[in-house]
């Protein structure tokens, strides 16, 4: 198994540890252990099977778990992007391994990135989402618990199964989807409706800059690549948990803690998602400095549309609140000091 | 010239599956499908990857026949465009399988191909779901035969795949909750 991918993993469980201690009394805390805990090990199994098709089929295993759980959206409708997903990486994993021109592996190289994108939910393959719908059976699910070991292991795959020349589009494509999801996401989380709608965006945004970091094939991308899925699976899973109840109850509140929130989410310093922002633009700059120009000015759009998300958060009370504090303090620590989880993945 | 027959076995297998929106034919396209992807997989897999692809095809299958719409379904009204994916859709692995790809395995290569693409556009254009699930029944079924175009691919990615398809077909659809 890959070091990342046990780290991430090991995020994935703290996570919903977390999830499960600090949780409000009323809600289904043995659903919720019994359905992550399901989850976590179908992840687990994906990162642990030895070959890419292993881990294809732990992935329709998966998707097919996740559509049995009680929902709102229909089984068929909870298939189609996992089927998508599933049907690009298998081909592409065909076009990697046959002879043939150049062409046919530039061609897998894309069918890898479109694959990695449908089945985690991004553009241009969102997922149909009911901010309604409960956490372990929505899309937040691939895009924050089962997505981060998912994508350690595709990138991983890719860089088996693909020559060097195929590697380097491969990367092109990542950075491509990553700006894409980067601005779409930052300004549909500013500017939708739906404050669930825009905690999914939200999610989306920030997958564009681990998908970034995973592009730009430099240790600097891998190491923000990394940092940024902590803030995904550390960050802002377990406050969008929090939010849900506040969104329930429809309270907005402008308080220090909201501003606090809204600083961590923007990935501002002195949280994680910070140290992770300063390592893309490094790495960028590094690889095509035109390139780092650009994500610095998409970065600047997490801001309106993070100041909205902790807003909706309302005020924390009881076991929440130290939850909240709990996360925010993980993060300003993994911002100041990130070798820690660095080195645990060998980065 | 078996190998050949078995890849078209295979596409007329997943195109039953695209054609048809009942359960006596998507029984009837697993069944073919799986037949047809273990024949191809044959020289790479071994008689037990054969054997495991043909089981979990056919305990798939029989499952589908029990429930689900009644019926045959094939090419209901409506069905045209399917139909025309399921050709053009052919006609493309064809010419990619044999013409742009090269090295042994053809008959493989097209097969998976098809039924990778074809099972992954049912997978994405139907709204129901025992269609969703048999469509995802046999996009497992190609996944692991495609595991036999890699090297040393062994005997689990067929296990994995013949269990993905029971899993699939057998799995409960999900519980619609009141707004």
């Amino acid at each position: 198994m890959l070091p990342e991918s046990i780290e991430l993993l090991a995020l994935a469980a703290f996570a919903l540890a977390i999830a499960l201690v600090f949780m409000p009394d009323r809600s289904p805390r043995r659903r919720l252990a019994l359905q992550g805990g399901a989850g976590l090990a179908g992840t687990a199994a994906v990162a642990a099977v030895p070959t890419f098709d292993l881990a294809l089929l732990v992935l329709v295993l998966l998707a097919v778990f996740q559509a049995a759980l009680e929902g709102r959206r229909p089984t068929a409708a909870c298939l189609k992007a996992p089927g998508v997903a599933v049907a690009l990486l298998a081909l592409a994993a065909v076009f990697a391994r046959v002879g043939g021109p150049e062409l046919i592996h530039r061609f897998a190289a894309v069918g890898l990135g479109a694959g990695l994108a449908a089945a985690l939910g991004l553009l241009p393959y969102l997922h149909v989402f009911d901010p309604e719908e409960p956490v372990t059976a929505s899309p937040i699910g691939w895009l924050a618990f089962v997505g981060p070991v998912l994508a350690a292991v595709i990138v991983a795959g890719a860089q088996g199964l693909l020559p060097a020349d195929a590697g380097a589009a491969f990367g092109a494509v990542l950075i491509g989807l990553g700006v894409v999801n980067m601005a779409w996401g930052s300004l549909a989380a500013w500017l939708t409706e739906s404050n669930g709608a825009a905690w999914r965006y939200s999610f989306v945004a920030d997958w564009g800059l681990a998908l970034c970091g995973f592009g730009l094939t430099l240790a600097d991308g891998r190491r923000a690549a990394l940092l940024v899925l902590f803030t995904v699976v550390l960050g802002r899973l377990p406050l969008y948990l929090a939010s849900r109840q506040a969104g329930k109850d429809r309270v907005v509140t402008e308080r220090p803690v909201n501003l606090l929130v809204a600083a961590a989410l923007a990935g501002s310093a002195p949280f994680a998602g910070f140290a992770a922002r300063v390592l893309l633009l490094r790495g960028a700059t590094q690889l095509f400095w035109p390139l780092a120009l650009v994500l610095a000015l998409v970065m600047l759009l997490w801001l309106p549309g993070s100041l909205r998300l902790g807003r909706s958060m309302g005020l924390p009370r009881g076991r929440q609140a130290l939850g909240v504090a709990l996360v925010l303090a993980l993060n300003v620590a993994a911002g100041l000091y990130p070798l820690p989880l660095l080195a645990g993945a060998r980065l | 010239m078996v190998e050949v027959a078995a890849a078209f076995v295979a596409w007329l297998g997943v195109s039953l599956v695209v054609l048809s929106d009942a359960r006596r034919g998507l029984a009837l396209g697993t069944l073919l499908a799986a037949a047809g992807l273990a024949g191809v997989a044959l020289p790479e897999a071994g008689p037990a990857g054969t054997l495991a692809l043909v089981a979990g095809g056919a305990v798939a299958a029989a499952r589908r026949f029990t429930a689900g719409p009644g019926g045959w379904g094939i090419l209901p009204p409506g069905s045209t465009p399917r139909l025309i994916l399921c050709v053009a859709g052919g006609l493309l692995a064809l010419w990619v399988g044999l013409a742009v790809m090269t090295g042994e395995g053809a008959a493989l290569r097209f097969a998976v191909m098809s039924g990778v693409g074809l099972a992954g556009a049912r997978a994405l254009s139907s709204a129901d779901t025992s269609v969703a699930q048999t469509a995802f029944a046999v996009l497992a079924l190609a996944v692991a035969a495609g595991a036999a175009l890699g090297a040393d691919a062994g005997v689990w990615p067929f296990l994995a795949g013949a269990g993905a398809a029971v899993a699939v077909t057998w799995a409960p659809g999900r519980v619609q909750r009141a707004a």
